[in-house]
């Protein structure tokens, strides 16, 4: 590296760096100081990190590269979600729905995803006809009434129909509660009435 | 401030002449920089208010964010600062070469037609007329003028260099001559496109290239247009003004070669995690770390020359605005890099953070630059006091105080939305703030925040245009004179030929430098291996030859300064390296083969007539296409986007900023009449949101007559589409527009098939699509490649 050792004969003495080179522009003089220490080690320092992070990255390959490091995370995601599977059946969700704590924090889900098609009066087509999505609160069901088959609907979408697919949005935990505020506006036992072709 | 008399001839008693500089040129593109920097910034801070208020849209097409912010950056990159820049250039030029600008006729070409472009700009972007790349928006005919005009002034400026009286170049006119031809390299080759019509073209080049030299082109831009030219200035303007040395005349000239020379490799750190091959991320992100230095270097001989009149300051605005613009300038170029670094990226990418990075540029270093510059030059153009220091002081500090508010705000409301967007829970499989509208309605204060912050600049501004107006206001205009001897002429003994430009010790180990590192990192095993141990082999002979024979580096340099031609070739050459090596490997590259199985499937007709409208209302100002390669854009935005995925589009949109959420993956979610219901009111779908609504969409026809033309650019530009006549495209467009038609009534919304708003949703419904396995029904006839 070219950091000049004690005795070495260049740069020139100090002295020389205070004159003035001898060219005149415009009334424009120029020193000829030498170049701030910290400032070199910096400019070398990032030459060398690049030396470094290329040989890392590129000549060895031995770290990993964007695609690599997402499948990694992703595949970490899907191995926390599948061990945290819990059965979800109707009568726990039944129970849920039935839970303030949960219908409340449903509540918060279904107001700030679900409004924008289901309205916030969960009623959708049912209170105004240019709403997106279906009436919740009453007992005609397009993709099944059961809580179960709600919560399968919210967790997988039904595309042909418009219902996004909220899994991989939401998570499980958001989708039981807001699975169980739909079904809080309903009774266990209460009539379910397919239909089957969607309302004009 | 009192006005300086023309320069004295100093004691000499030859008999000379006086020469007069054309000063009337300057004071045009003074006065010009007052008026487009006002227009400038007031389009600003409109944007920055619709950002927050989308009632100041005004449902009005030409009024849109889409539509003006493009005007805004265009107004303020190349308006405010570009005739700024050549103000700046004429003046300093003029007297440090000690001669008259070659042709006045070029000179009034110049200005009139850089102004022309300008009015040409500011009707045709609010019209909606864009080549949807940013920065590069005006449309080809415009484009071939702002060429002609920079030959023009590049003419003007080199013919200037070649009747000049001081043999040596001094290091300001180094950094012009280095903007002028960089400039003209990115400008051309950015702008390559095939036109369909007057006033429509698609780019060249596609995709990741698309991609590629946009960045190359949109982060040089900002090196050669708002960076070098204005360190010209600084050189120029602060020793006056300071009436000091320069700091360190070995300064400039490492810290010039080592800023050209590594900033043209930087471009890919603007598509760090994106599908752009990894080699190329890398290159983008270490030389962006070594840019630091070398753009600090700059910093550095522009503050330590203030050294012994640092009292000056106190007293004099010009000063002030100096400093702190050198001082702004210092903050950004460390931003810079520390942007550049992959992991920070992944976080302030998208964000607001960028929006305060680029301000502190803009507003601290060139608007800081340009108010010193003016108000120096002022009374010496126009031979008369400025009119109020003390206005001048208050401009100062209101300006001070706007950008310290603006990038404050941006950083705080950048790294606070990077933060939720990235957020998760229930052990990190779960986004936090699943609503892209929960992490903009948290930064709202914030964007107001910007709002006042460039309000209050804007107002300081309008102190300057008041001071000016006063100050110019019956004032003689008076030209600079100097004198000149016959003896000044240029001796031609120094005369630096082809080989000794070339074979000399500092370009050699420079070219065999660069050439090894090459070696290694693109060579294959052995060859990689001697590329390494050359290059270290290299450095050290360097060193050693530096250490006994630096006088004859230095000797060189001094008589390569007396020579323009080969040192205008020589920064050419330092400038065409990056470019070269990262480019021309992604154009010749296979990319059908290196596609990663998502070969794109071509438009149908009637998508891209909604791509283009896609295009036409600046969706890309907002709306990114491209999920990066991070668990928090995956579990957002689904599948991160693949090279294939937009291989055909011309021009690529993978967008720079997310005021709403990326449109990658799109059109898998939502059925048509969401879209539909969206584009007319999309606070009626999205409860909060800040985008603007669109109505003419659904008033408008769509004009599918030009789409044969287009399909044709298209075939030309590489994408399969069959040989069509325009009857089979009418059909298909029909066909699938009416399909769009039926499907919206069936929801109980009818809109005409021919309404705009269907292209719109036909292209957004396919966004994502790739590799699905139901590809639309209208695509079945089309024998392009399926991924």
């Amino acid at each position: 590296m070219p950091t000049m050792p004690p005795n070495a004969p260049v740069p020139p003495p100090p002295s020389s760096e205070d004159s003035l080179r001898p060219h005149v522009f415009d009334g424009i003089q120029e020193y000829d100081k030498r170049l701030p220490n910290w400032w070199l080690y910096t400019l070398y320092i990032t030459i060398v990190f690049w030396v470094g992070y290329w040989g890392y990255f590129e000549w060895f390959g031995i770290g990993l590269n964007g695609p690599q490091k997402v499948e990694q995370g992703m595949a970490k995601i899907e191995a926390a979600r599948l061990a945290s599977v819990t059965t979800i059946d109707d009568a726990s969700l039944w129970k849920m729905s039935q839970n303030p704590v949960f219908v409340e924090a449903g509540k918060v889900v279904f107001n700030s995803n679900c409004i924008a098609c289901h309205l916030a009066s969960m009623r959708g087509k049912g209170e105004s006809p240019a709403a997106i999505g279906s009436d919740l609160t009453d007992t005609t069901w397009l993709n099944g009434g059961r809580p179960t088959e709600v919560y399968n609907t919210i967790t997988k979408g039904i595309l042909l129909k418009g219902m996004p697919t909220w899994g991989p949005v939401l998570g499980a935990k958001k989708i039981t509660e807001v699975c169980a505020y739909v079904m809080s506006k309903h009774q266990e036992g209460e009539p379910i009435i397919p239909a089957d072709v969607p309302p004009k | 401030m009192q006005p300086i008399p023309p320069s004295t001839p100093g004691s000499r008693t030859r008999p000379g002449l006086t020469l007069e500089f054309n000063d009337q040129i300057v004071r045009q593109f003074v006065l010009a920089t007052v008026v487009w920097g006002i227009v400038g910034m007031l389009v600003g801070v409109l944007v920055a208010s619709q950002l927050n208020f989308w009632q100041l849209n005004f449902q009005t097409a030409w009024l849109t964010f889409g539509r003006l912010r493009p005007l805004h950056t265009n107004a303020v990159i190349f308006a405010f600062v570009g005739n700024m820049m050549f103000a700046g250039v004429y003046y300093s030029t003029q007297r440090l070469v000690k001669a008259r600008l070659a042709s006045d006729f070029l000179s009034s070409l110049h200005f009139w037609g850089w102004q022309a472009i300008i009015v040409a700009a500011a009707v045709t972007l609010p019209l909606g007329l864009t080549r949807g790349k940013e920065y590069a928006e005006l449309i080809w005919p415009i484009n071939i003028a702002v060429a002609l005009i920079w030959v023009v002034f590049g003419v003007n400026f080199f013919w200037t260099l070649a009747r000049r009286r001081e043999p040596s170049l001094y290091v300001a006119i180094w950094f012009y001559i280095a903007t002028i031809i960089t400039v003209a390299m990115l400008y051309i080759v950015n702008h390559l496109s095939l036109p369909t019509s007057f006033t429509h073209s698609y780019p060249v080049f596609g995709g990741v290239q698309d991609a590629l030299v946009q960045w190359w082109y949109g982060h040089n831009a900002v090196a050669f247009f708002l960076t070098t030219p204005i360190l010209g200035i600084m050189y120029y303007f602060i020793p006056k003004a300071a009436e000091r040395p320069v700091y360190s005349y070995r300064l400039s000239v490492i810290h010039f070669w080592s800023l050209v020379f590594v900033y043209i490799w930087a471009g890919p750190h603007h598509l760090l995690n994106t599908s752009l091959p990894g080699w190329l991320q890398t290159l983008g992100m270490t030389f962006s770390l070594m840019l630091w230095a070398p753009s600090w270097g700059g910093m550095l001989n522009g503050l330590l020359t203030l050294r012994g009149a640092w009292h000056k300051l106190r007293t004099d605005p010009v000063l002030k605005f100096m400093a702190a613009a050198v001082t702004f300038y210092g903050m950004a170029t460390f931003e810079g890099p520390l942007l550049s670094i992959k992991s920070v990226n992944a976080l302030a990418h998208y964000t607001d953070w960028i929006i305060g990075h680029v301000h502190a540029g803009a507003l601290g270093w060139n608007g800081f630059m340009a108010a010193g510059m003016i108000y120096w030059l002022l009374p010496r153009l126009w031979n008369k006091p400025l009119h109020s220091v003390p206005l001048a002081n208050l401009h100062f500090w209101l300006g001070t105080v706007g950008i310290l508010l603006y990038v404050s705000a941006m950083w705080t409301s950048g790294i606070t939305q990077g933060v939720m967007l990235n957020a998760t829970t229930d052990n990190g499989t779960v986004l936090a703030y699943p609503n892209f509208l929960d992490t903009l309605n948290t930064i709202r204060p914030l964007m107001l925040m910007r709002v006042i912050g460039g309000g209050l600049y804007l107002l300081g501004f309008v102190l300057l245009a008041y001071n000016v107006w006063q100050t110019v206001r019956g004032a003689q205009p008076v030209n600079g004179t100097i004198e000149v001897f016959a003896d000044d002429e240029r001796p031609d003994a120094e005369h630096l030929g082809l080989v000794a430009s070339v074979l000399n010790p500092p370009v050699v180990f420079s070219v065999l430098a660069v050439g090894f590192s090459c070696a290694w990192m693109f060579g294959r095993e052995a060859l990689s291996i001697i590329g390494l141990v050359g290059l270290l082999f290299c450095v050290a002979v360097a060193i050693a030859h530096f250490q006994s024979k630096g006088k004859a580096w230095a000797g060189w340099y001094e008589r390569l300064l007396v020579n323009t031609a080969p040192f205008t070739i020589l920064t050419f050459f330092a400038v065409v390296a990056g470019g070269l090596i990262q480019i021309i490997p992604t154009v010749l590259a296979d990319h059908t083969a290196n596609s990663e199985d998502r070969l794109q499937t071509p438009y149908t007709p009637l998508e891209l007539a909604g791509r283009d409208l896609y295009v036409r209302e600046g969706c890309f100002t907002c709306h990114s296409q491209m999920i990066r390669t991070l668990v928090p854009d995956v579990l957002r935005y689904g599948d991160y986007s693949r090279l294939g995925e937009s291989i055909y589009d011309h021009p690529f949109q993978w967008g720079s900023k997310r005021n709403g959420p990326d449109l990658a993956r799109v059109g898998i979610k939502y059925p048509n009449v969401w879209h539909l219901r969206h584009m007319e009111d999309p606070r009626s779908i999205s409860v909060g949101s800040n985008m603007p609504p669109y109505p003419w969409l659904l008033a408008n026809n769509l004009d599918a007559g030009i789409l044969p033309a287009k399909v044709a650019v298209q075939r030309v530009l590489g994408v399969p589409y069959p040989n069509w006549t325009p009857a089979q495209i009418a059909t298909r467009v029909n066909e699938q527009a009416k399909g769009i038609s039926a499907d919206l009534r069936a929801a109980g919304a009818y809109v005409a098939p021919e309404k705009e708003i269907i292209a719109l949703i036909a292209y957004l419904q396919q966004l994502g699509r790739v590799g699905n396995p139901t590809p639309p029904a209208t695509l079945a006839a089309t024998p392009a490649p399926k991924g």
